[in-house]
């Protein structure tokens, strides 16, 4: 089932959970909700399940409109950070449940909820627990059953709220590669809300970036990653280098840098803020160019396992710069503390401060010409 | 050598707690701890079974079959037993739409069903007096329709209520908070009505909790003696309870007939106590397992 979301807003008091988000899932997709805490992603997700309703905008499945369908009519299954396990209820009869309420009409046999718990439990690979308790199992099993319960009632959405933020980081890395699998298995439309970025990355078809109620960007994992739309979603996602300067009639100037920009060729003297990846960058024994390099000094050189990590110190401002290199690379030039480089990056873009989601952001690659 | 012997030494010096008082200091603190309870509790209760039986355990059965002891015993447990459900379905109302729902007026809510607990019995029964009293609001009315309430069974059981509806509710409100909705929403999601959900998550979730809360409205309701007493009229064999009966015998200078209908009452209490000790050991026991099981590895 495809999912339509249309100028949904939902406000809390005087605080805006949800601003206009317009939002287009489409059928047997695994699409993750990406953002800080207090972005309105978990809100979203409620709503779209029904545990909560919008002020204003509606919902469509399958370009049908649910706002007055009752959350229990609305078909979708639904795993809670914590789990939400019945704590008096067997495994079995959690999973169980959604067959049992069903009204007596379409409510199945003994016999066909036993067949379908078992397949359940033999999909997430627990069959041996179907006796015990919630309690009495660990919190990685306890979600692969919350899991088998919001698949029991054959929902045609599946939503995930922070599925497995409760959960330690070896566990949580299983746990989230399994569920890719089980989605390739299944091809159910998938919604999960996430604020760890690696997990977003690793196992969505497609990320919607979420920031202060708003959507910043909808896109795969490398187009966010690598292309990000907005200034916030180069914060959010990995590790940025900010370099402040201006815009002035077609040019930028950062520092020592200075970047040809035609975007810019009507900006008068605007502040500006280049963002560069810490492996986007290049650091260079000799200046090259003075143009195009920016002297900087070595603090501080840590490994970290496959890359080496360097902090650096601009020259000119003062400004902290981390670059990171693989280790190979490292090893041909070792650079120690107090060294003095030139910076040079390879890569980077310019949003101009104002109103960024406004101004065209500037690529450069490294050749001195804008794009 | 001189080595060696230190090392023993220090191997077998008592190793004391860093955090513990001395146990001379705690010795004094239990011991004035036992001494307060036997001379407040232990020998009250005490000289209670003793009066009732000084004259013999022909006296005492007697005092108890008495008709009117008889009468007190049945009006009292037919309070309870009205009292206590009509409790427990609004306390569990009560703090369902606590605990469960936001809405305008919650604390006000909250603030009212303290009310008991912050007013004296006595005006609790003068409230009810004023209102439906002959002299009161509706009394006329009451009167012109014959309906009797002041003096009479209604008004017990009237007080008996107001007296005792925070215990449950009280008892519940933390606990269904604790619990939060996320369960309900599950079973919401997977496509249960609202009946349901309150019958298969919310109930068992809350079974214990509101057991407890049962006990200790019950022992309340069996033992409420002020508001009771403004509304009764105590009239012998009619509109005496337990608690009243006690009073009436005692001050005809009746002490052996007070005070073995008063060891029923206190026999009554002891029972609930023992009941409300085995649902709290449950309830830890059902903790303590989940707690030492979920440590298992996977």
């Amino acid at each position: 089932m495809s999912i339509t979301i249309h100028s949904l807003s939902k406000r809390f008091g005087s605080f805006t959970a949800l601003d206009r988000v317009e939002l287009e899932i489409p059928k047997g997709e695994l699409v993750a909700l990406l953002g800080p805490s207090g972005c309105g992603k978990t809100t979203l997700l409620r709503i779209i399940a029904g545990l909560e309703s919008a002020d204003e905008g509606n919902i469509l499945f399958d370009g049908e409109d649910t706002s007055a369908r009752h959350v229990r009519d609305r078909n979708v299954g639904f795993v809670f950070q914590h789990y939400a396990l019945f704590q008096h209820m067997s495994v079995f009869e959690n999973i169980a449940f959604g067959l049992r309420v069903r009204p007596r009409a379409r409510r199945p046999s003994e016999e066909q909820i036993r067949a379908k718990v078992q397949e359940l439990l033999s999909l997430v690979q627990l069959e041996w627990l179907a006796g015990r308790y919630p309690s009495q199992l660990s919190g990685g099993q306890r979600q692969r059953i919350a899991l088998a319960r919001a698949l029991a009632v054959e929902p045609q959405v599946l939503l995930l709220d922070e599925p497995f933020g409760a959960l330690d980081t070896k566990v949580r890395k299983e746990l989230r590669r399994w569920l890719r699998r089980l989605h390739d298995e299944l091809h159910i439309t998938s919604v999960f809300v996430t604020h760890d970025q690696e997990e977003a990355l690793e196992v969505a078809d497609r990320i919607v970036v979420m920031n202060h109620g708003r959507v910043e960007q909808i896109g795969s994992p490398q187009q966010v990653y690598d292309a990000p739309a907005t200034p916030f979603v180069y914060q959010f996602l990995g590790h940025i280098n900010l370099f402040h300067g201006r815009a002035h009639s077609g040019w930028v100037r950062l520092g020592g840098l200075r970047i040809q920009a035609p975007e810019y060729q009507n900006t008068e003297s605007m502040p500006a803020i280049a963002y560069v990846r810490p492996h986007d960058i290049d650091l260079l024994r000799e200046p090259e160019d003075s143009d195009t390099t920016i002297s900087a000094t070595v603090v501080r050189v840590s490994s970290l396992g496959s890359l080496v990590r360097l902090e650096l110190l601009q020259d000119s401002d003062g400004e902290s710069t981390e670059v990171e290199m693989t280790r190979e690379r490292y090893a041909a030039d070792p650079l120690q503390a107090g060294d003095q480089v030139f910076v040079k990056p390879r890569y980077l873009r310019v949003f101009l401060n104002d109103d960024p989601k406004r101004t065209p952001p500037v690529h450069w690659n490294g050749d001195g010409d804008g794009i | 050598m001189a080595f060696t012997r230190f090392l023993t030494a220090s191997q077998t010096a008592p190793i004391r707690r860093t955090t513990t008082e001395s146990p001379a200091i705690r010795r004094l603190f239990i011991g004035m701890a036992l001494l307060f309870l036997t001379l407040f509790l232990f020998f009250p209760l005490a000289a209670v079974f003793y009066e009732a039986l000084r004259k013999g355990l022909g006296v005492y059965f007697a005092a108890i079959v008495d008709p009117d002891a008889l009468a007190a015993i049945r009006l009292t447990l037919l309070c309870a037993a009205i009292a206590v459900p009509l409790n427990m379905v609004f306390g569990v109302a009560a703090a369902w739409a606590i605990a469960k729902f936001e809405f305008v007026g919650k604390s006000v809510l909250i603030t009212l069903i303290d009310l008991p607990f912050a007013v004296s019995p006595v005006i609790a029964g003068l409230i009810y007096v004023l209102m439906f009293g002959a002299q009161g609001w509706l009394g006329p009315w009451l009167v012109a329709h014959d309906i009797k309430i002041i003096f009479a069974v209604p008004g017990i059981v009237l007080a008996t209520v107001f007296v005792t509806f925070p215990f449950i509710a009280r008892e519940l409100i933390p606990l269904m908070q604790e619990q939060g909705v996320e369960e309900e929403e599950a079973a919401l999601v997977m496509g249960a009505s609202g009946w349901q959900t309150f019958w298969r998550i919310t109930l068992p979730n809350i079974k214990w909790g509101l057991l407890y809360g049962v006990v200790l409205c019950t022992a309340r309701a069996m033992g409420e003696f002020g508001a009771v007493s403004v509304v009764s009229g105590h009239i012998r064999g009619l509109t005496n309870t337990l608690p009243l009966q006690v009073e009436i015998l005692y001050n005809e200078y009746n002490f052996a007939a007070a005070f073995a209908v008063a060891s029923l009452l206190t026999l009554l209490a002891v029972v609930m106590l023992a009941i409300k000790s085995v649902i709290e050991w449950q309830t830890r026991k059902a903790r303590l397992a989940a707690l030492a099981i979920r440590g298992e590895p996977e």
